[in-house]
């Protein structure tokens, strides 16, 4: 019987890892093609695209040559600026969002559906659509072109807002009275109960903000054109022009956002896991 | 947006009775204006100026038209009528609609495979997390170019695994009928980590005890599924359905970078639309008009959304 049961298990997680293996292999090829495209001289990216055969993934010739020559253009200075823009609207963001989420689920307030159901309608705004009225109200604040620019629209969001009351919402009362009860007050019992608890809200909301940012391509394009503000993906979309594009560091200066933009997430799952295997053994 | 808030009570409703007396006894756990002020009003003040004032600019712009010299004049619901009337609006709206009906719940079913897969610890499985993230960390528009390389009939790598597997060349983004169905797998493609990242959050807080205590009853794994994990997933699936929807409808970058709308209209889609309207022809009460109405549709099936995933709520409760 439990031999039987064994022989079930393994079946299982030998069909787990063979179905992770096959979705992986569809999500990474492209990308490997990507990095190793990036490896390549400019000549030879193309030279083998047209013909099955091992040449495809693995160059003739290596160069870091799409590498280095990206040190001398504004690409290191616009993933600076992405990473400072996506940080401070992290750690703002969440502290914004997480408040306004506490509020909606624990306080009774007058009009707290209609200014609820705003929220939630201004999370779903298409973004592209309002650029340009944004573009008008951003001009008239005199922020153009500035770091401000880039960060202000972007710290509350609906979204955010949403899965923190969400979150809030679920736990029990009780533990807020609680506190009241022992005199907290309601700025103690968010930084010191209600925010440590919600960590998993904390990181994913946190991704999202950090995500959004690294992204944004149409309003840092139009809100910061000079070159000191350049974020990293317009930076990496300046490869391509009506000239021609410029494969090599188009492929190299992708692959090094990728990386960093994967930072946040490692740091991120590893969380989860200690959190499971601590779970597992209360 | 009523289904949401009736939510928030949802779990205090069990405890009806302190509450009354809570408001009765007025009350620790009311805050002073003060204090709600301070929590409330930093987001609320951002969303009021940078979502609110555009939508109210954008809202307005849509009643004003254009003529050919390019003054503006109020025309009420003109730009409206005259989208209503032209045929490239509407097959806008059936590639949009199509698009959405198909791409959304691929995409969760997907995500929602992906994070089951992952979520139990075991070897190498960090990897695989990390893999089915990577294609998230790419942009949009970054995404696009490296698939509009990657399919070309002479350059890209995948026609050429095509022929040498004997399948033959595609045309992809270059046929009417297989641009629409490219777009949602190369979508598919790069969204799927993202929500695979919100539900792998909602997994890890079903508590322990519920599998626990099905598998002492000798409870099968499908039984698990349906009777335990489905359930306790409502919330994080209906928030990733309506924020997955309202990504879906401004998805916009490829159709620019590779199709422009084309083959025959085959991705012409209601963001395009509007982008077009308002940078290639400079028409922006049209472009705003669009834009109120992609607003409206997402309203809606949002509400959809949520009123499904409540429905299952109450029959439980």
């Amino acid at each position: 019987m439990s031999v039987d049961r064994r022989s079930t298990m393994l079946a299982l997680g030998t069909a787990r890892y063979v179905t992770m293996s096959l979705i992986a292999l569809v999500l990474l090829l492209p990308l490997i093609w990507l990095v190793v495209s990036s490896l390549r001289p400019p000549a030879d990216i193309f030279a083998h695209g047209s013909r099955l055969g091992w040449s495809m993934l693995i160059p003739d010739r290596l160069t870091l040559e799409n590498y280095t020559s990206l040190i001398g253009t504004g690409f290191p200075r616009a993933v600076g600026n992405s990473l400072f823009v996506a940080l401070t609207t992290m750690v703002v963001g969440v502290v914004v969002n997480a408040a306004a989420g506490f509020a909606f689920a624990v306080f009774d307030f007058r009009f707290k559906n209609v200014i609820f159901a705003f929220v939630l309608a201004a999370a779903m705004m298409p973004f592209e659509a309002i650029v340009i009225p944004l573009y008008i109200l951003v001009q008239s604040l005199g922020l153009i072109d500035t770091y401000a620019a880039l960060i202000l629209p972007d710290l509350a969001n609906g979204f955010v807002i949403f899965m923190f009351r969400q979150f809030f919402a679920g736990l029990p009362r009780e533990l807020y009275e609680a506190a009241r009860v022992d005199g907290a007050s309601w700025g103690h019992i968010w930084l010191k109960i209600a925010l440590p608890i919600s960590w998993p809200v904390v990181l994913t909301g946190g991704i999202m903000l950090f995500m959004h940012q690294f992204e944004a391509f149409f309003w840092p394009l139009v809100a910061t054109p000079s070159p000191e503000h350049t974020v990293v993906q317009v930076a990496i979309a300046r490869n391509i022009s009506l000239e021609g594009t410029e494969w090599g560091r188009l492929f190299s200066s992708t692959t090094l956002a990728g990386l960093v933009a994967l930072v946040p997430f490692l740091l991120f799952q590893k969380f989860y896991i200690r959190n499971f295997v601590t779970s597992g053994l209360k | 947006m009523t289904a949401l808030t009736d939510r928030a009570s949802a779990p205090v409703a069990a405890s009806e009775a302190p509450r009354a007396a809570r408001r009765r006894s007025a009350d620790p756990m009311q805050p002073r204006t003060l204090v709600l002020l301070a929590f409330l009003l930093p987001a609320l003040a951002f969303l009021v100026l940078f979502r609110l004032t555009p939508i109210v600019i954008a809202i307005g712009g849509s009643l004003f038209t254009q003529n050919l010299a390019g003054e503006t004049s109020f025309g009420g619901l003109t730009n409206f009528a005259q989208l209503f009337g032209d045929e490239r609006f509407w097959n806008s709206l059936k590639v949009t609609l199509i698009f959405n009906i198909i791409i959304n719940p691929l995409q969760i079913a997907i995500a929602f495979c992906y994070a089951l897969l992952v979520m139990a610890p075991g070897k190498g499985v960090t990897f695989f997390r990390a893999a089915f993230f990577l294609p998230m960390t790419l942009s949009t528009g970054l995404t696009a170019v490296l698939w509009n390389i990657m399919l070309d009939s002479n350059l890209g790598p995948v026609n050429a695994i095509l022929e040498g597997i004997g399948i033959g060349r595609q045309p992809f983004f270059l046929s009417e009928h297989q641009a629409l169905g490219t777009m949602i797998a190369i979508a598919t493609w790069k969204g799927c980590g993202y929500w695979m990242i919100f539900l792998l959050a909602g997994l890890y807080r079903i508590p322990g005890e519920l599998y626990e205590a099905a598998r002492i009853d000798g409870a099968s794994r499908r039984h698990q599924l349906v009777h335990i994990t489905l359930p306790q997933m409502r919330r994080p699936l209906a928030f990733v359905f309506v924020a997955d929807t309202a990504i879906n409808f401004l998805f916009f970058a490829p159709v620019y970078i590779i199709t422009k709308g084309g083959p025959n209209g085959a991705t012409d889609l209601l963001m395009f639309r509007a982008y077009e309207n308002a940078f290639t022809f400079i028409n922006w009460g049209r472009s705003l008009a669009l834009s109120t109405i992609i607003l409206v549709i997402i309203g809606v099936i949002a509400a959809i959304e949520l009123r499904l995933f409540r429905d299952k709520e109450g029959a439980e409760a």
